[in-house]
């Protein structure tokens, strides 16, 4: 009976019936993502281009980043631009006063990264930068790098996870050493005294 | 009250012609405008149909291919699961640049859209859209429906050739030369059903349609053994007439880039994209008023629902269906198309015409019945074998290999 | 209403009469093709405006839909405009010649018309379903012909089918 002339076609508008009746009744058919309202979960590891990270709640008083310039050097297609801040009397202070990254240059890379030894230069997620001109809205300065912590976590867990450890055993091995000092100094202050 | 939603439209009309009689207007002026309004509701229905159609297209193939169709076009802020999708297409086809190729035939490019788009209105004239519904009586209304129908191949040639380029040329002759192959299994399965009838007239085929067998069984052409047959076979020449998916040949994107649609761009395109698909509405509402019995409904106690709205229904059904048929089959090729046409569609058809004679003149009787199956399933069933015999696949053995 | 039945008459007649000219006239093959089209249509609503409407259908159905693309066709694959222009023993006449020799066809066209007895018999009124009418006259009165004109046709379909296989061989 399979061989009837005709049965071919008559089959196959079976599978094609069954197709459209399942695609309303069965939830896992139609695998579209409606764009604008549901974004694509993107894996941990994914990357865009680079944000400053601070601390707290301030981004300028908060900001990790000691403008030490070694992210400027290293960047192979030397998209980084950075100018220390100086203070009233002309003395280097220990954050930018400018930091300019031009992501139409980025090449995503993560090398600017890998040698910031401050825990303050990471990779962002975010790929939703167009820009209706092709030069300047893609020079992202200061203001539009910096984004704070709580951030980082939520994009990144693990390496957040793993800085934070880093960055609290740092401030416990400096406050044990301070304290360490601490312990030491008083004893020749009280035999002066006496 | 179901009488009045029945009579609604003639009765409206009737009003409005005798509101303006009263007013003194001569009576060839109510005559012209009575005309005008019967083709001016033809005309928006039909153009509305194709609107939905064009978008309703697009979601069941969608949905059969497992992705969401347009959903996205709405009115202002409501997506109204894209429905306005043909407003977004045609305001895209009026403003996009009309070009013309500088070596044209410009009198003869420019009048091909407008002159398929007249067969294609035109032939809406001789359908019935419910009791006593038809814009034109003509007692040889089929006809009048192929004859004008045949103007459509004039314009298809007349695209092809004024493109000046080769390759709109060899579409629009071989778009041609499936037309006229398709043509011939199209008219005598429509003689198949006037024969029986006794009349060229649509009306009178829908009321030879008529009653009820048993009390409850429509007494439709498509239910009787060679009725079945020359609906199919109207149906797959009505396929191919109107260059629809298995037999898009002509104008499929990967077919000679468009055929003989190649050198037309914005609204000329619209003119004729709009001229296939109110062709492709005119022939299912043939398809329903000589097998599916026009306005009638089913059974006796669903003659609530109004005449035109049954008819409606089952236009959008025979639709649907072509729909369907698409998202399933592939492309046929040339020879494989021409080759169907003449050795499978031809015969079938005549096998049908057969039948049906078989059938009248055997008395109508349970005899007749088991008769007109024989004529019309035993070459059904050999030209069937012949033809998946040809191209059955053999294993395959390799020369030099060995 | 007599007024306005001529005009759908005698305007389609003009046309055909233009469109016939404009054939015979113009230059380029395809565009007088497609006035010998314009020409068939305008006869078909000449017929159906004379009240023969199953003719005038026909005549739509069979010229416009088949003949005149068979014409197309024959143009398109033997691309005539590469032929050379023939002389023939007329040549030297020029078109004047050539209205001449229509004109003295048309006035012996016309005497025939006029005095055959065709033209004297009084017009049958026209048969309520003309084309059941024209179905059993030709099956019961002319059915001789009928079946003859069917074996012309079949035998001009094999002898074309006959010539065109052996120019492949």
């Amino acid at each position: 009976m399979s061989n009837f002339p005709g049965s071919g076609i008559v089959k196959g508008l079976a599978v094609t019936a069954r197709n459209f009746v399942g695609s309303y009744f069965e939830k896992d058919r139609l695998t579209t993502e409606q764009y604008p309202e549901e974004r694509p979960v993107l894996p941990e590891n994914s990357r865009s281009f680079p944000f400053l990270v601070y601390d707290g709640d301030d981004p300028e008083s908060g900001m990790r980043c000691v403008s030490c310039k070694i992210c400027e050097k290293e960047c192979p297609p030397q998209c980084i631009f950075i100018i220390q801040d100086r203070d009233a009397g002309g003395k280097a202070l220990k954050r930018p006063k400018v930091f300019d990254i031009d992501i139409s240059v980025c090449m995503s890379c993560q090398i600017c990264v890998e040698v910031c030894p401050f825990e303050s230069i990471r990779m962002d997620q975010d790929y939703e930068l167009s820009a209706f001109d092709r030069f300047a809205p893609l020079l992202l300065d200061k203001s539009r790098l910096l984004k704070p912590n709580s951030y980082y976590r939520r994009i990144h867990p693990t390496e957040a996870a793993e800085t934070d450890a880093r960055v609290e055993s740092e401030r416990k091995k400096k406050a044990a050493t301070a304290a360490a000092k601490e312990a030491a100094k008083p004893a020749p202050a009280t035999e002066g005294a006496s | 009250m179901i009488g009045m939603i029945e009579r609604a439209p003639v009765e409206l009309l009737g009003w409005f012609l005798g509101l303006l009689g009263s007013f003194g207007v001569p009576s060839w002026i109510l005559a012209v405008v009575s005309a005008v309004i019967i083709i001016g509701t033809i005309i928006g229905v039909f153009l509305g149909l194709f609107a939905l159609t064009s978008v309703m297209e697009r979601k069941i193939l969608a949905r059969v291919q497992n992705r969401y169709g347009p959903n996205r076009v709405g009115f202002f802020r409501w997506r109204l699961c894209g429905l306005f999708q043909p407003v977004a297409d045609g305001i895209k086809m009026i403003t996009k640049e009309d070009i013309v190729p500088r070596t044209a035939d410009k009198v003869v490019h420019f009048l091909a859209p407008v002159v398929m788009m007249i067969p294609a209105l035109m032939v809406l004239a001789v359908i019935p859209y419910g009791r006593d519904m038809v814009p034109a009586d003509l007692d040889a209304g089929i006809l009048y429906f192929f004859a004008v129908g045949a103007g459509t191949e004039v314009a298809v040639f007349m695209a092809g050739w004024g493109s000046n380029n080769k390759y709109s040329v060899l579409g629009a002759m071989r778009a041609i030369a499936q037309m006229i192959s398709y043509e011939i299994p199209l008219v005598i399965a429509a003689i198949v059903a006037a024969m029986i009838a006794g009349s060229l007239s649509p009306s009178a085929i829908v009321a030879a349609q008529g009653g009820f067998a048993f009390g409850f069984v429509p007494q439709w052409f498509v239910l009787t053994p060679w009725g079945f047959t020359a609906c199919l076979v109207f149906y797959i020449a009505a396929l191919a007439e109107s260059n629809r998916s298995p037999f898009d040949l002509p104008e499929g994107e990967s077919e000679l880039v468009a055929g003989h649609l190649t050198e037309y761009s914005g609204f000329k395109y619209a003119t004729f994209f709009m001229a296939e698909y109110v062709g492709m509405f005119a022939v299912c509402g043939m398809l329903v008023t000589l097998f599916l019995g026009g306005w009638q409904a089913p059974l006796p106690f669903l003659a609530v629902i109004p005449s035109w709205g049954w008819f409606l229904g089952k236009i959008c059904f025979v639709a649907v269906t072509m729909v369907w048929v698409r998202a399933t089959l592939p492309r046929l090729r040339i020879d494989h198309l021409l080759a169907f046409g003449w050795k499978f569609l031809l015969p079938m058809s005549f096998a049908a015409f057969f039948s049906a004679a078989c059938w009248h003149y055997a008395g109508r009787g349970p005899a007749a019945w088991i008769l007109s199956l024989a004529i019309v399933g035993i070459p059904y069933l050999i030209l069937g074998k012949s033809f998946s015999n040809r191209f059955a696949v053999s294993r395959r053995t390799y020369q030099f290999s060995e | 209403m007599k007024f306005l039945g001529d005009w759908f008459v005698v305007l389609p007649a003009a046309v055909l009469l233009l469109a016939a000219g404009a054939s015979v006239v113009m230059r380029n093959l395809i565009h007088a093709a497609l006035c010998l089209t314009l020409s068939f249509i305008a006869l078909g609503i000449v017929f159906i405006a004379l009240g023969a409407e199953f003719v005038g259908l026909v005549q739509l159905l069979v010229y416009v839909g088949a003949v005149a693309m068979v014409i197309v066709f024959a143009i398109l694959l033997t691309r005539p405009d590469r032929l050379e222009k023939s002389r023939t023993p007329f040549s030297g006449f020029g078109p004047a010649g050539g209205a001449a020799a229509g004109l003295v066809a048309l006035v012996v066209l016309l005497g025939f018309i006029f005095s055959s007895p065709l033209a004297k018999k009084p017009l049958p009124a026209p048969a309520s379903a003309p084309a059941a009418a024209i179905g059993e006259a030709l099956m019961a009165d002319h059915v001789v012909a009928l079946i003859a004109i069917g074996v012309l046709l079949t035998a001009a379909l094999i002898g074309a089918a006959v010539i065109a296989m052996e120019d492949k061989a």
